[in-house]
């Protein structure tokens, strides 16, 4: 049955799953005595799962010609048509809400961005949670993606590692992997990350449920977390009850968006290393680490005349609230801790939002829910960087660490750099749209990354002036939610789909 | 003896070409039937065609009464399995393995108990040897040949003297005298190309290339007395990455002074396994050859250059390139023994030929008695034979200056116990002791005779 099932095209199992997923709102309506909610929800999930059988009938008998890229297709296509079916329920729910703000709010959530053009309190906790779900499924889609999509089409992060040309399998794989379907790749993949990804889910949910928090909102922060979509149910985390403990908590959980090695009883396929020497986590903890002590002994240097009040309980928030916020941005996940502005005042910067935005854009791990140019990548750059300069004293030397080590510094690092610079354009060319729709300068700008790193919470920390979501026009809406799609799925990703890679001699 | 050795090659020619000059009998195996003609040819050995570890091969050999077995094929694998064949089908007593793979080495080499696992009494890697006998050459940067004996407490340095130096045109009666708490002794004299173990009204002459053996503490003033300052290597260029410089580079590393090495290697994939390997040593990629590279690698201000590549005419150019470009001194390894007379007009410092240091290690384990270590001087023409004085010798018991000792053997130094002695006339040899031999190639048996086990031992 299930062996059948995957035999479906992607997307319309995507959508089934979806159908699914719709009923847990529709639950959670049910148990906090809200029928119109949980019915709104019930019908869409009933509309979804029929609509899903018609088109599996409909197409059991596809069969692409290349199995491997047309689940690359199937994956751009569901980022652009799955947010359209989601809108169903939020339509249902929320009546008085034009298509385009629930496509935006649908499409953000599912990308894991976490913008809303919504007020937190206007939205019910049902709604909430549907939102924090949908990113949940982003984000757990993303996982399977990075490992069954995009790493055997040498992409998503591998290609830095292997070094060889990104859109293509590993040279001579062809023959070997021949009768080893993607499909049983993918569905391999799939039950081995969906008992690791929801048992991660559950553990924090109970963690964050002892901190203190209410049973649903500890459930969106879990998911929020995991996903990296950022999506709180509340104004602001320190809404959510748990304080710090709960803070902390979260912190430990977005290690799995820092490094694919984090993630328990996935069998790695690059060398295994041990995860406290992983470059990943290490660049991570180095970034961290230097954005929280600059600020924090900024204090002493710039914001001592001020006259802050710097007793030790006070110093140690403050030193939370940049070590939390750098990490959950830095994985792009946008959580901002309660003691954020407890922080901003005591290094006396302000409003470091250019930090986070910065942070955002190096992102999290490969193969991890996290956006931005990743850190994989950065590492080979950093690498590239340091190798260069050994070469301005010996031209002819040879680096050392190995043949992994040597070829993430030569190809993989080119491969990054030309990532980066897509990405770089990607942020320019996104800038120049919004301001032709527009919007001003830096609003645009931020606008623009918070998209593309699927980090929307900068919207709101990044500026220096808060910039709502609600208040853009439709077009700018529409345009953020194509932007988010691109960050999602990476320029190279969608480049690799496009560009006719066979045809190339 | 009856001795079977597989390959002909450098290192299995050259040991034929002993052990057949010493009368034993030597078979020799190799797959090359134009090799094995022209060594039946050229030596009194008897050749046998076929790949070694073949059962049969071996048979036709004459492995079901040999006394030993020498695998020196160009494969490790081979001289595993012919050593492991000879032992479990014929039972040959004594198996000699050439091992060049550092992988082997480090699993087998110096464990000589071994038996259980492979059966293996002595590895030999040309390699290590090599290398070992580079940072001799490093640690005594003044002698174009050193060797260590007894246990590293004794040295024997060859000095080439210079215009300068002290203590030419003096008898070597008068040297002992006026040095006579110097713990060195002249074992052999090259004078226009001819080697010969010194009398004591022998001279010292300029342009000389002498054979001294001393205590290890006296090593400097040795030097010192024959016109040669000792000055401590820090920057030191290795030309040629292979399995000798890399080992020669991981020796240095682990030295406590600091060495600062580098290592040109022509071929990226040698060059970038040594890089891997190596923690300090900065690799350089390119052909040693090019002047660009040596700069490179500050070939100006070094202190020593290694040329080790396997190529004899690269080494010998690569020495006399950094030299010109003010490197202190050079080092070449050379294959070919006809070549070494051209190192003094090159102005090489000292070379190293791999087949006597292998050879060398090879033969210590073929001699009889208790025979510790033997070091083949200059084209084979003499050796330096330690050994340990068995009861039944006939050395044992007698004063030195009653020994028979043939016109062209010396005695290096005695060691009893811990203590190394100068030879003296009036030294009496005892059982148990640890002697040292000058010996001319000619003279060899007569010391093995003196050395071997009498026949009323058993």
């Amino acid at each position: 049955m299930l062996a059948r099932l995957a035999e479906l095209p992607l997307l319309v199992v995507l959508l089934g799953i979806t159908g699914g997923l719709t009923l847990i709102p529709a639950l959670h309506g049910v148990a906090t005595d809200q029928s119109d909610l949980a019915r709104a929800f019930f019908y869409a999930a009933l509309i979804l799962l029929i609509l899903t059988v018609m088109l599996g009938i409909a197409t059991a008998a596809f069969s692409p010609r290349d199995a491997a890229r047309s689940y690359l297709a199937s994956l751009v296509l569901a980022y652009l048509l799955l947010p359209t079916a989601m809108v169903l329920p939020l339509r249902e729910a929320l009546p008085d809400t034009s298509l385009v703000n629930a496509w935006f709010e649908m499409t953000s959530s599912f990308t894991t961005t976490g913008a809303s053009v919504y007020p937190a309190d206007r939205l019910s906790d049902t709604i909430h949670l549907w939102r924090a779900t949908v990113g949940w499924y982003g984000g757990f889609m993303v996982l399977l993606a990075a490992y069954a999509i995009l790493a055997p089409l040498n992409l998503g992060g591998s290609e830095v590692a292997s070094g060889r040309v990104p859109g293509r399998g590993a040279f001579g794989a062809a023959q070997a992997t021949r009768g080893f379907e993607p499909a049983d790749r993918l569905t391999r993949f799939a039950f081995q990350l969906f008992p690791v990804f929801t048992g991660l889910t559950l553990v924090l949910w109970i963690g964050l449920l002892l901190a203190g928090e209410s049973a649903t909102t500890a459930l969106i922060h879990a998911m929020g977390t995991l996903s990296t979509s950022g999506i709180s149910g509340q104004a602001s985390l320190s809404n959510a009850g748990a304080g710090i403990p709960g803070e902390a908590l979260i912190f430990l959980f977005l290690i799995f968006a820092i490094t694919r090695r984090a993630l328990p009883g996935l069998r790695p396929t690059a060398q295994h290393r041990l995860l406290p020497g992983d470059p990943e986590l290490r660049l991570a903890a180095l970034i961290v680490l230097s954005v929280g002590i600059i600020l924090f002994l900024r204090h002493w240097f710039v914001a001592e005349a001020t006259g802050v009040d710097d007793s030790a309980p006070r110093a140690l928030a403050a030193l939370w609230g940049i070590l939390f916020t750098a990490a959950s941005f830095l994985t792009t996940t946008g959580y901002v801790s309660a003691e954020w502005q407890t922080a901003a005042d005591w290094s006396g910067i302000g409003t470091p939002g250019l930090i986070l935005l910065a942070l955002a854009i190096i992102g999290g791990g490969t193969a991890t829910a996290a956006g931005g140019v990743k850190l994989l990548r950065v590492y080979a750059l950093l690498r590239h960087g340091e190798r260069e300069l050994e070469r301005i004293i010996h031209p002819n030397s040879i680096g050392r660490g190995g043949g992994n080590a040597r070829r993430l510094r030569e190809e993989g690092a080119q491969l990054a750099w030309v990532f980066f610079m897509l990405f770089a354009f990607t942020i320019a060319i996104v800038t120049a749209i919004l301001t032709l729709l527009g919007v001003a300068f830096e609003p645009a700008l931020v606008l623009a990354i918070a998209a593309l790193t699927t980090t929307g919470q900068l919207a709101e920390y990044g500026a220096s002036l808060p910039i709502a979501y609600g208040d853009l026009g439709s077009s700018v809406k529409l345009a953020l939610g194509v932007a988010m799609i691109v960050g999602r799925l990476e320029t190279l990703a969608l480049l690799a789909l496009i560009l006719p890679a066979r045809g190339r001699r | 003896m009856k001795v079977i050795i597989c390959g002909a090659g450098q290192v299995g020619w050259q040991i034929a070409r002993h052990l057949a000059g010493e009368k034993n009998d030597v078979t020799l195996v190799d797959m090359n039937a134009d090799l094995v003609r022209r060594a039946t040819d050229t030596l009194d050995v008897q050749g046998v065609v076929g790949f070694a570890s073949h059962p049969d091969v071996l048979e036709k050999a004459g492995a079901r009464d040999a006394d030993m077995l020498i695998a020196a094929t160009h494969s490790d694998e081979v001289n595993m399995v012919t050593c492991q064949v000879a032992h479990s089908v014929f039972n040959i007593t004594r198996k000699i393995a050439r091992i060049r793979a550092q992988n082997y080495l480090d699993a087998l080499y110096g464990d000589l108990t071994n038996q259980d696992h492979l059966a293996i009494d002595v590895v030999i890697s040309p390699e290590r040897e090599v290398a070992e006998a580079a940072l001799q050459r490093l640690a005594a940067p003044a002698t174009f040949d050193t060797e260590s004996f007894m246990g590293g407490r004794a040295q024997l340095l060859g000095i080439q003297l210079s215009d300068d130096c002290p203590v030419l045109n003096t008898a070597l009666r008068q040297l002992n005298e006026l040095f006579h708490t110097l713990r060195a002794i002249v074992v052999g004299i090259r004078r226009e190309g001819r080697l010969f173990a010194p009398e004591a009204g022998d001279q010292l002459l300029a342009e000389d290339q002498i054979y001294v053996f001393t205590h290890i503490e006296d090593v400097n003033r040795a030097l010192e007395i024959f016109g040669k300052k000792t000055k401590k290597q820090e920057r030191i260029v290795i030309v040629g990455g292979g399995n000798v410089g890399l080992a020669v580079a991981r020796a240095l590393e682990k030295r406590t002074d600091r060495v600062r090495a580098k290592i040109i290697e022509k071929d990226r994939a040698t060059a970038e396994h040594a890089a891997d390997t190596l923690e300090r040593t900065i690799v350089l990629h390119g052909d040693g050859m090019d002047i660009d590279l040596l700069m490179e690698a500050a070939i100006d201000r070094a202190d020593a250059i290694l040329a080790v590549t396997d190529d004899d005419k690269t080494n010998l150019l690569v020495a006399v390139r950094a030299k010109q470009a003010g490197c202190q001194m050079t080092i070449a390894l050379v294959n070919d023994p006809t070549l070494a007379p051209l190192m003094a007009p090159l102005e090489i410092d000292a070379y190293i030929n791999p087949r006597a240091t292998t050879v060398s290690s090879i033969l210590r384990h073929i001699r009889h008695g208790r025979v510790r270590a033997v070091y083949s001087i200059g084209d084979a023409e003499a050796e330096m034979i330690e050994a340990q004085v068995l009861s039944t010798s006939p050395l044992s018991g007698r004063l030195v200056r009653d020994i028979e000792f043939p016109e062209g053997v010396l005695v290096g130094a005695v060691m009893k116990g811990e203590k190394v002695l100068k030879p003296t006339g009036d030294l009496r040899i005892e059982a148990g002791d640890v002697i040292a031999l000058f010996a001319m190639a000619k003279d060899v048996p007569e010391v093995e005779r003196l050395l071997q086990v009498s026949i009323d031992f058993f």
